[in-house]
C-alpha cells in the first residue's frame, strides 16, 4: 500500500482579493512525481506557493504525513519535511555554493547528519562540490538550478516541490537533472513537479494535473494524460499533427 | 594564492590585537582631555555603527531613526541618576532595556514596509521622540535639556577623568564589534545575508525572515541606545538637539561609505567621518581657519564624499578592500 506523504484538499488562495487558485487537491505518494502542467498565470506557481507556506490558503487543508499543516508559516513547513524549489532559482548570488548549501540546512541542528546531507548532495551533483567556494552566481544556468536543488534537498525532505526546473536549461542539462529527480524519486522522495514542459513532465511523472485559470480541469496517469486529445493539442503542441 | 590567504589570515588574526593595543596605548602617550573627548565621541558613534552594519549593512533594511534610540538611552540614564539617584549600572541596564523594547515593538507594525518605506516609518519615529524629548520636559528637562549628570560610577570606581571615559567607551566598542563580527560569520549572520540577498530564497531554506528582522532590528536599537546611555554619563550634559535627523543620516552615510556586508568598512568609515571636523585634535598646529572650515562644512564634505563613494566605489571601504585582495591574487 503506498503512503501518501502530501494531500491537498480543496484548497483556495489568492493574493489579496483576487483568487488565483480554486478547489485544488491533489495527492503525492512515497517515491511518487505527480506533476501540474497548465498554461502560464493558470496558478502553478502560486499553488506550490501555498502549499509551501509562503501564500496564505483561503480555503482547504494541506495535510503532510498525516498531519494538518493548513496555513503554517514556512520554516516550519521546511521542519516538517517539506522543501520548495522556487521559480528563478532565488539563490544567494554573491555567497558561496557551500555557504547555499549551508543555508538550505538552516533548520538542522545536527551537524553530522548535515555533513551527511552535504555528502550526498555532493555525490548527486559533483558539479558543485568542485564549485564549492564559487560564488552561486558564477555558476551556469544548469549548475544553478542544481544548487538550488541541492539546497533544497539539504533540509533532508520527505516531499520536494518543484517550479519549473527546466525553464531556460539547455536539452542535455534537464536530461542530468530529470534523471536524478527519478534517482531521488526511487529512493522514496514525494515530487511536486510544475512546469511549462508538458512532455518532459509528463515523461518522468507518475501523475499529473491539468491546470487551468486556478481549476484542476483534469487529473489521471501520466501516460493516459499524454494521450489525451485536450492534453495533447493544448500543451504537447500536437496542433499541427491534429489539423 | 595559499601564501596570500595565509598572510590574510595572519593579518585578519593580529589586526584586532594591533587594535586593542593602539586603543589601549594612547592614554599612555598623551594626557590631553580634548582629544580623550573626541575619541570618546568616535567610539560612541562606533558603538551605533555596528548596529546599523548589521541592521542595514547585513539586512539590508535602513533606519533613519538611530539618533531616537541613541536619545532613549542617553535620556534614560541621564534621568536615573541626575533625577532618582539610581546606580550608573542599573541606569545603562534600564536604558538598553528600553531602547531595544521600543525598537521591538517599533519593528512589529514595520515588518511588511521596506525600502523607502521603512526609512519614511523610522523618520516619522525619529521626529514623534524628537518631540516628545522637548516636550515631556518633567523627565527630559525640555529645550534645556538635563544637566548635572553624575559621571559613571560601578561600586566604589567612579570614572571621572577624560582618559577613563575614553577606556569606558572603547572598552566597550571593542567588546560589541568583535560580538557583531563574531555573529556574522556564524549560523545568524549567514542568515541575515540571505534575507538581503533574495527574502523568498532564505523563507524556501526555512528561515523565519520576520522574526529575524526583527531580532536584528532590536539588536540595533539596543547598541544604540548602549552608546546613548554612555554619552550621558561621560558628557554630563543631554539636549534634544543632540539626537537630531542630522545624526541618524550621518550614522547611516557611516554604513554606506564603509560598505554593506562588512563590519570593519562601516567602522573605518564611522572613525574617519567622526575625526573629520575635529582633526586639529589629531594633527596640532593645523591653522584654525582650516579647522573652522571642516566644522563649517562637516555635512557638505561628508556629503560630497558619499556621492563619490556612490559613484564610483560603491562597494564603499569594504568593497576596495575586496578588490586589492582579489587584484593580489591575480598578480
Amino acid at each position: 500500500m503506498p503512503e501518501v506523504l502530501l494531500r491537498v484538499e480543496g484548497l483556495d488562495a489568492g493574493y489579496g482579493r483576487v483568487p488565483v487558485i480554486r478547489g485544488a487537491s491533489l495527492e503525492v505518494m512515497r517515491g511518487e512525481i505527480v506533476t501540474i502542467i497548465g498554461a502560464n498565470g493558470a496558478g502553478k506557481s502560486t499553488l506550490l506557493k501555498t502549499i509551501a507556506g509562503l501564500v496564505r490558503p483561503t480555503a482547504g487543508n494541506v495535510t503532510l504525513e498525516d498531519r494538518d499543516v493548513t496555513g503554517l508559516a514556512p520554516e516550519r513547513l521546511v521542519r516538517r519535511g517539506l522543501a520548495l524549489v522556487p521559480e528563478a532559482r532565488m539563490l544567494f548570488g554573491p555567497m558561496s555554493v557551500a555557504e547555499n548549501l549551508a543555508l538550505g540546512a538552516h533548520t538542522r541542528r545536527s551537524t553530522a547528519e548535515v555533513a551527511d546531507s552535504l555528502k550526498r548532495v555532493n555525490s548527486l551533483f559533483p558539479v558543485l562540490a568542485e564549485r564549492s567556494s564559487q560564488p552561486a552566481s558564477t555558476l551556469s544556468g544548469g549548475e544553478q538550478q542544481m544548487l538550488a536543488i541541492a539546497r533544497a534537498l539539504m533540509s533532508n525532505p520527505r516531499v520536494l516541490l518543484l517550479d519549473e526546473p527546466s525553464l531556460g536549461l539547455a536539452p542535455k542539462v534537464i536530461a542530468d537533472i530529470f534523471g536524478v529527480l527519478d534517482d531521488l524519486r526511487s529512493e522514496g522522495l514525494g515530487i511536486l513537479l510544475v512546469e511549462q514542459d508538458a512532455n518532459l513532465a509528463l515523461k518522468h511523472a507518475q501523475r499529473g494535473h491539468v491546470m487551468r485559470s486556478g481549476h484542476m480541469v483534469l487529473s489521471g496517469a501520466a501516460s493516459e494524460l499524454a494521450d489525451n486529445d485536450d492534453v495533447r493539442l493544448i500543451y504537447l503542441g500536437a496542433w499541427h499533427g491534429k489539423e | 594564492m595559499s601564501a596570500r590567504y595565509g598572510l590574510d589570515r595572519a593579518i585578519a588574526r593580529v589586526a584586532p590585537v594591533l587594535i586593542v593595543a593602539l586603543v589601549a596605548a594612547v592614554p599612555l602617550l598623551t594626557d590631553d582631555r580634548y582629544l580623550f573627548k573626541v575619541l570618546t565621541f568616535v567610539g560612541l558613534n562606533v558603538i551605533v555603527v555596528t548596529g546599523l552594519a548589521l541592521l542595514f549593512g547585513y539586512a539590508g533594511q535602513i533606519s533613519l531613526g538611530h539618533a531616537a534610540f541613541f536619545g532613549i538611552g542617553a535620556y534614560s540614564v541621564g534621568y536615573l541618576t541626575a533625577t532618582r539617584a539610581l546606580p550608573w549600572l542599573a541606569a545603562v541596564a534600564i536604558g538598553v532595556a528600553l531602547a531595544s523594547v521600543v525598537g521591538l515593538l517599533l519593528s512589529l507594525p514595520m515588518l511588511r514596509l521596506k525600502g523607502h518605506y521603512l526609512a519614511m516609518a523610522t523618520l516619522a519615529f525619529s521626529e514623534i521622540l524628537g518631540v516628545f524629548f522637548v516636550e515631556a520636559s518633567a523627565i527630559t528637562g525640555g529645550n534645556d535639556g538635563l544637566r548635572g549628570i553624575p559621571f559613571p560610577s560601578v561600586g566604589p570606581f567612579k570614572i571621572a577623568t577624560p582618559g577613563a571615559s575614553y577606556l569606558l567607551v572603547w572598552g566597550v566598542a571593542i567588546i560589541v564589534v568583535v560580538l557583531a563580527s563574531n555573529l556574522v560569520r556564524t549560523r545568524p549572520g549567514r542568515a541575515l545575508r540571505a534575507v538581503h540577498g533574495t527574502e523568498l530564497g532564505a523563507q524556501a531554506c526555512g528561515i523565519d525572515t520576520g522574526r529575524l528582522r526583527v531580532q536584528v532590528f532590536t539588536l540595533s536599537a539596543g547598541l544604540a541606545g548602549l552608546a546613548g546611555a554612555l554619552y550621558a554619563g561621560v558628557v554630563g550634559f543631554v539636549s534634544p538637539t543632540t539626537f537630531s535627523l542630522e545624526f541618524s543620516v550621518l550614522l547611516v552615510a557611516m554604513v554606506v561609505l564603509g560598505g554593506t556586508g562588512s563590519i570593519t568598512g562601516p567602522v573605518v568609515a564611522c572613525v574617519a567621518l567622526t575625526l573629520l571636523p575635529y582633526i586639529d585634535a589629531l594633527v596640532p598646529g593645523l591653522p584654525r581657519d582650516a579647522v573652522a572650515f571642516l566644522q563649517d562644512w562637516e555635512a557638505d564634505i561628508s556629503g560630497i564624499v558619499m556621492i563619490g563613494v556612490l559613484l564610483f566605489a560603491p562597494g564603499g571601504v569594504a568593497g576596495m578592500l575586496r578588490r586589492s585582495r582579489r587584484a593580489g591574487d591575480a598578480s
